[in-house]
């Protein structure tokens, strides 16, 4: 990660800026809302994904300390996903399952987790009326970086 | 199906906290689909997005607007091939899409 930095650092304008978006490393609550019901499923929290946020942090804390880049702006934001179904939501998480695999980054302890979190969901949302979406939540953080030329 | 990611536009309204795109040549690491390149794809004056998964770029290439195909080039690459290839001090912006991790 530092190294891409080091790349991003040689390719953006001595004047030009860069944005760096990433998730909060924390897990993502898991709710079912109907109206103005809301009822809570659990969290998601998958090790490996946090870890890769707070290796980006880390990364960021580097160049930073290196004098690469000076952080101008930074901010956190709520991202919402909604899903109609169980089956949406796994697509998704399926998908970025398989973004750590063609990174070739094992989650396979994290897997089952997701799973069960899953099932749970399967299994509010079978009780819960037509029209009920599932909403998993993300807290993203938002910095704006100032390239330096020590 | 329908996935509906921050309909509430928090990333949107964020994104352009941040930065002013207008007249801007873009460069965005990680793009996937497409989804934060057209947030503020029309205001820049060229985007490059790049993202190492051939089946989303495809998608990005699908559902890019015949009126920004003059300013928008997707290109299935690894950022560390892109940036041997590339020339230093080319970017007004570059974009860590969800993607430093």
């Amino acid at each position: 990660m530092v190294h891409a930095l080091e790349e991003v650092h040689r390719l953006v304008k001595p004047n030009g800026i860069l944005i760096d978006i990433h998730p909060v490393a924390e897990a993502s609550p898991i709710e079912i809302h109907r109206g103005e019901k809301i009822e809570r499923v659990g969290d998601l929290s998958v090790r490996q994904w946090c870890s890769d946020y707070q290796h980006a942090d880390e990364a960021l804390t580097v160049i930073k300390q290196r004098g690469l880049f000076m952080v101008e702006r930074e901010s956190i934001f709520n991202s919402l996903t909604y899903y109609d179904s169980v089956a949406e939501m796994r697509t998704d998480w399926k998908e970025a399952i398989d973004k750590f695999a063609r990174d070739a980054q094992s989650i396979a302890e994290s897997v089952p987790h997701a799973e069960a979190m899953a099932a749970r969901a399967q299994a509010m949302m079978q009780t819960a009326a037509n029209g009920a979406e599932l909403i998993v939540g993300e807290r993203v953080h938002i910095s704006r970086l100032k390239p330096r030329f020590p | 199906m329908t996935i509906r990611t921050d309909p509430e536009n928090n990333e949107t309204r964020a994104l352009f906290d941040m930065a002013n795109f207008s007249g801007q040549r873009v460069l965005e690491i990680g793009c996937g689909d497409g989804r934060v390149t057209w947030l503020y794809a029309d205001k820049a004056a060229h985007v490059t997005a790049i993202d190492p998964s051939a089946k989303l770029i495809a998608l990005a290439r699908q559902e890019l607007p015949s009126q920004l195909l003059d300013r928008v080039e997707f290109h299935n690459a690894t950022f560390e091939d892109f940036a041997i290839a590339s020339k230093p001090s080319a970017f007004d912006i570059v974009i860590l899409s969800w993607s430093l991790c």
